[in-house]
This record gives structure tokens, C-alpha cells and sequence, in this order.
């Protein structure tokens, strides 16, 4: 009965998923072919601090690409698999995060300001970040993405992506400041050079996510989310270079923490949402739009497109923010906040104009397929159960009435239950497209664990 | 797939494109910006020559000790340049940038032949500051036009130590 009234597998023999692999496995040889040769050159022809970094810095960037590929294809194994995977994942990130942390900290941040000055400043920046991506997550009203991938993409921001722009941006401000007339022209040179090469190493972090993880890659809520992620997760070790290095500029005029305190106020409150998190949510938006466009051409443009908005939003802020000029008074500290809601202000609000009508878009239709679902009597959402799943407060209104009747347990139990149904309607909606290249089986495996999950509350 | 929906991800679609343009347009402003500043052809093939940068008294107002590359913070400096190797019918300025892009000292703009009296040019400490700040300093001779610097004559860069 169930079959019959369950739409066709849309691609059942899809050849898109070994393709976009393949882009991805290709994707990631460039990145560390890049790594390679700008580590070496760097090495070699500058012998400067972020050189030798760069050099011993290459096995960590190895480990933890590694390890993130593993990671984030375990989950898409049987449960035997998957627990053995975790554990190699976990060695190999948890090996190259280590020496990766010990090459900074011994090389720049320690040569700089010591090691404990940048504890503190680590110390500083990390509730702010986790709170933005505690904020960034929870703007996904219908359908969250999961803390590992929200957590992977962070991870991916603060430290393979740093490492990309480390390099680059010392090839190219070492060939500007040779070449250009210091002054306006230097300054937008490295303007170019800090939007170009940052977004792009933020930006394939989104781009290898949208292309191994498309089941959890649905739309431009998705996308946005993503990339803030990934620019909170830069904006983080960001902070932390800045406020250690104005520090060590600074400590000997005894104003080393009041000059490190105002990098992490800019930085991490008024800059949290504005700045890195801006941009790299464009170029989410760009590729989440592309994850449900119907034609390729479509799909390069949207990408395309969200690269261009991020870069050139990045670029205005580096070239143009000095032309708001900062008195030296208490005014200045109005300036400050001024210049900032001016200059990212507009950025910020196309992408909560997207992510507002990406929300609709994407409730509206879950809406649908999840009527259409209850149609079938399946027993998977039943009608009462469709204003309730459609609702992010109802929901969690019915989440609290489990936590006062049976505790924490019972919460949790109606929360998974919830997030099986949603993501039940989410696949229907994929397939109804034509946008999924999962079996037909998939969709009735999770009709069969909302099912299981019903009983299992049930008793 | 009905045709609400399909205009709903063609407006988010065509929204993006929207953005996107306008990105283009700030990039091409910045590509305009960057060719006024960086005036394509404006090679003289002048080349100043920078005799040195060296420990600066400033009692006595003269360079002492030899030519360095690396000053500790609380050490003053000066760059030392011979006015005649460039010619007098050029606009010439001479500027020390910190690690922040700011100028802390200059000489001109003028001719060099009113210059020859400004060979020795020292790093300024920033007013509120007792020493410069470290990092990387640069050092250019530049050629102006229309009060523009068009070209780099020369260029020294210096590093000053933390500790």
C-alpha cells in the first residue's frame, strides 16, 4: 500500500554522486598542492617565520584534511564501520590539530607575545564564537544541520583554511610591498589580495561540503549556515593572531592588553555576524541556491555568484573602512560601531533577506510533503502531527510537555522523533524535485525509523 | 513541483544575481581605484640612490654607526639619501611607513635640488609613545605627479625587534 502511493525513485541510477566525488578528491589535491608548493616557495625564497610554519606545518594540514574526510564520511557507513572510523578520524584531527596548534604557538604566537598571552586570548574568543555558532545553527528553523558538520566547518575555517591564506597573502603583500607605491594603491592591492585568496579557502570548505555531504546540504538555509560557520570558525584564530600580535606591538608601551581588548571587541561582538561570518554565508547561499537549481549552467553561476558578493563585501571593508575617519574622542567609540553597521551593514542584510525568504521557501515545502505524507496513512506523520512539525514553537512546546511528563528522557525521545519526520519531508521534497540520488529505499529506511521511534515512545 | 515554488527559488536565484552585480561593480571601482593609484607607464627609470639606514642621535641630528637592517625599539634611525642621483626636474618625496601603513617621518614634497639639505631622514615616534613601535618599516623615495605618488625610486625596509 505504502509503495503505491510513495513517489518514484527520481534517479534511482544517478552517476552525479561518483562525479561530484571525483570534483571533491580533485578539489582537495589542489588544496594540497597549493599548500605544497606555496609552503616550499615560501621556504625558499622568503625564509620568514610563517615560511618555516608553513614547511612543518604541512603534516598537520595533512592529518586534519585527512581525518575531515574521514569523519565526515563515516557517517554514511553501517554502525560496525562507522564507530572504527570515528576512532581513525579522531586520532588523525586530534594528531594535527595538536602539531598544528604547537607550530603556531611555537612559531608565531609564542615568538610574538609567549604562549600564555595567546591562552588568554584563545580563552577570550572561544564563548563568543561558540556563541555565534550556537546562533548560526539555531537559524535554521525547520530542519538544523548537525553539530559535527556545523562543528567540522568551523574547524575547517579556523585552521586549514588560515593556513591557505597564511601563505598566499605573505607571497603576494612580499610582492606588493616590493612592487606597488605604498599608500592607496598598496592598500587595495592588499584589499584584492585579502578578499580573493580568504574567501576562497573559506569558500571550498562549503563547496567539498556541498559535494560529499549533500544529504545534509538541502538548501540555501543550509548553505548560509555553512558558511557563517566557516567564517566564525577564521574569525576565531583571526582574532587570536591579532590580539597577540597587537599585544606584543604594544605590551612595552604598557597598552598590550587594552590594545588586544579592542581587537577581541571588534573582532568578537561587533564584528562576530558582521564580518568573516557575512561573507562566507554569500558564498553558502551561492551554493545552496546551486544544490537545488535544475541546470548546470544555473548551478556555476549561483556559485559563482556568492563567491563575487563575499570578495568584493571582504574587499570593501579592507580598502574602503579607513575612510571613516575615527575621531580620538568618546564620539570615536560611536564612529566605530557606525562605520561598521555602514560598511558590512548592507552585506549583513541581504543575507538575513535570504536566509528569511530561504526559511519560507523551505517551510512552506516541507509543509507540503509532509500533508502529502500524512495523506498516505502511512503512519509516519500523522495530520494532527503536520501544524505541529510545521511550527518551531509547537514543537518545542511538545518537547517540553515530554520533559515535564517523563523527564529529560522523554524530551530527547520526542526531539529525535521530530527530526526523523522532518527529515522524512525533506527527502520527499528532494525526490519530488528530482534533486536526490539516494535509492528509493532510503526514503521508506526513514519512514521505518520514524516508525520505530513512535513505538519506542509508545512504550 | 508546482509554479509557486519554482518562482520562489527563482527569486532567490535572480536575488543573488542582484548582489552579485553589485559585487562586480565595487570590484571594478577597486580595479579603478588601484590604476589611478598604480598608473600603468609611469616608469622613469630613476632609481635614488638610499646611501643607508642607520642609528640616528638625536642630539647631534646625524646618523651614526653602519649602514643596518634590524633596530631595537628603543634605538631612533634615520635612512640616509643622496638627492643628486635623481633629477632636478623631478617632484621627490621620502617617507617612512610602520608595519600599519602609517607614516611616521617625512621629507619634501619637492624638487631634489631643495632637498639637499634633507639627506638625513629619521623615524618620528608617535606622539603618546616613548619608542617606535616594532615591526617592519619601509622606506621609499617616491616621485610624484599632480601631489600623487607615482613611482617608487627606491626602497630600503628595516625591522624593528620587539625586545
Amino acid at each position: 500500500m505504502i509503495t503505491s502511493t510513495t513517489p518514484p525513485a527520481a534517479d534511482p541510477q544517478s552517476r552525479l554522486r561518483p562525479a561530484r566525488y571525483g570534483i571533491a578528491l580533485a578539489l582537495a589535491a589542489l588544496v594540497i598542492v597549493a599548500l605544497i608548493v606555496s609552503s616550499i616557495l615560501n621556504y625558499v625564497f622568503l625564509d620568514t617565520i610563517p615560511g618555516r610554519t608553513s614547511l612543518y606545518g604541512l603534516l598537520a594540514v595533512a592529518l586534519i584534511t585527512l581525518g575531515t574526510f574521514i569523519l565526515v564520511r563515516t557517517f554514511n557507513r553501517d554502525r560496525a564501520m562507522r564507530r572504527k572510523h570515528l576512532i581513525r578520524a579522531g586520532v588523525l584531527i586530534g594528531l594535527g590539530v595538536l602539531l598544528w596548534l604547537l607550530v603556531i604557538d611555537v612559531f608565531l604566537f609564542t615568538q610574538s607575545a609567549g604562549p600564555g598571552v595567546a591562552a588568554i586570548c584563545a580563552l577570550a574568543c572561544l564563548p563568543t564564537t561558540a556563541f555565534g555558532l550556537f546562533v548560526v545553527r539555531r537559524m535554521d528553523r525547520n530542519h538544523k544541520e548537525p553539530w559535527r558538520l556545523v562543528l567540522v566547518a568551523a574547524a575547517w575555517g579556523a585552521i586549514v583554511a588560515t593556513s591557505l591564506v597564511v601563505w598566499g597573502e605573505t607571497i603576494w603583500e612580499q610582492s606588493a610591498q616590493h612592487a606597488l607605491v605604498p599608500g592607496p594603491g598598496l592598500d587595495t592591492s592588499l584589499a584584492f589580495m585579502a578578499g580573493i585568496l580568504e574567501e576562497l579557502a573559506k569558500g571550498l570548505a562549503v563547496l567539498m561540503l556541498f559535494l560529499i555531504m549533500r544529504n545534509e546540504f538541502d538548501d540555501v538555509v543550509d548553505g548560509i549556515v555553512y558558511g557563517a560557520a566557516v567564517g566564525l570558525g577564521f574569525n576565531f584564530l583571526e582574532s587570536i593572531s591579532y590580539m597577540t600580535n597587537l599585544y606584543s606591538v604594544f605590551s612595552a608601551e604598557g597598552a598590550g592588553w587594552v590594545a588586544a581588548g579592542i581587537q577581541w571587541y571588534g573582532r568578537q561582538v561587533l564584528g562576530l555576524f558582521f564580518g568573516h561570518a557575512t561573507y562566507t554565508a554569500f558564498i553558502g547561499a551561492g551554493v545552496g541556491i546551486a544544490r537545488q537549481l535544475p541546470s548546470v549552467r544555473q548551478k556555476v553561476m549561483a556559485i559563482v555568484a556568492g563567491f563575487i558578493i563575499a570578495i568584493a563585501g571582504h574587499f570593501a571593508w579592507d580598502a574602503w573602512a579607513t575612510i571613516f575617519p575615527i575621531q580620538n574622542t568618546l564620539f570615536g567609540l560611536v564612529e566605530i560601531h557606525l562605520r561598521t553597521l555602514i560598511m558590512t551593514g548592507p552585506f549583513t542584510a541581504g543575507v538575513i533577506a535570504l536566509l528569511i525568504f530561504g526559511i519560507r521557501y523551505e517551510g512552506q515545502n516541507l509543509l507540503d510533503q509532509m500533508r502529502k505524507e500524512a495523506a498516505t496513512a502511512s503512519g509516519a506523520i500523522l495530520p494532527d502531527e503536520v501544524p505541529i512539525l510545521a511550527s518551531p514553537w509547537q514543537r518545542l512546546r511538545q518537547r517540553l510537555q515530554a520533559l515535564s511528563r517523563q523527564g529529560l528522557p522523554g524530551y530527547f525521545r520526542v526531539s529525535r522523533l521530530q527530526t526523523a519526520q522532518l527529515d522524512l519531508a525533506m527527502e520527499r521534497w528532494h525526490r519530488e524535485r528530482k534533486e536526490i540520488d539516494t535509492p528509493l529505499e532510503a526514503e521508506q529506511q526513514l519512514r521505518d525509523r520514524v516508525m520505530q521511534l513512535r513505538h519506542w515512545i509508545a512504550a | 513541483m508546482s509554479s509557486v515554488t519554482y518562482d520562489q527559488l527563482r527569486t532567490l536565484y535572480r536575488t543573488l544575481l542582484v548582489f552579485a552585480t553589485v559585487g562586480v561593480v565595487i570590484l571594478a571601482v577597486g580595479l579603478v581605484e588601484f590604476a589611478y593609484f598604480e598608473r600603468p607607464g609611469e616608469g622613469s627609470g630613476v632609481k635614488a640612490h638610499i646611501v643607508g639606514v642607520y642609528q640616528f642621535d638625536p642630539d647631534t641630528k646625524q646618523p651614526v654607526g653602519p649602514d643596518r637592517s634590524e633596530f631595537h625599539r628603543t634605538e631612533e634611525f634615520a635612512a640616509v639619501v643622496d638627492w643628486s642621483s635623481i633629477p632636478s626636474n623631478m617632484i621627490v618625496d621620502a617617507r617612512w611607513y610602520n608595519s600599519f601603513g602609517s607614516i611616521e617621518g617625512q621629507v619634501g614634497p619637492a624638487a631634489p635640488t631643495e632637498l639637499a639639505d634633507k639627506s638625513v631622514i629619521p623615524v618620528e615616534v608617535p606622539s603618546g609613545l616613548h619608542y617606535v613601535l616594532p615591526g617592519r618599516y619601509t622606506f621609499v623615495v617616491e616621485r610624484l605627479e599632480d601631489g600623487v605618488p607615482v613611482e617608487v625610486l627606491g626602497r630600503r625596509f628595516v625591522v624593528v625587534e620587539r625586545s
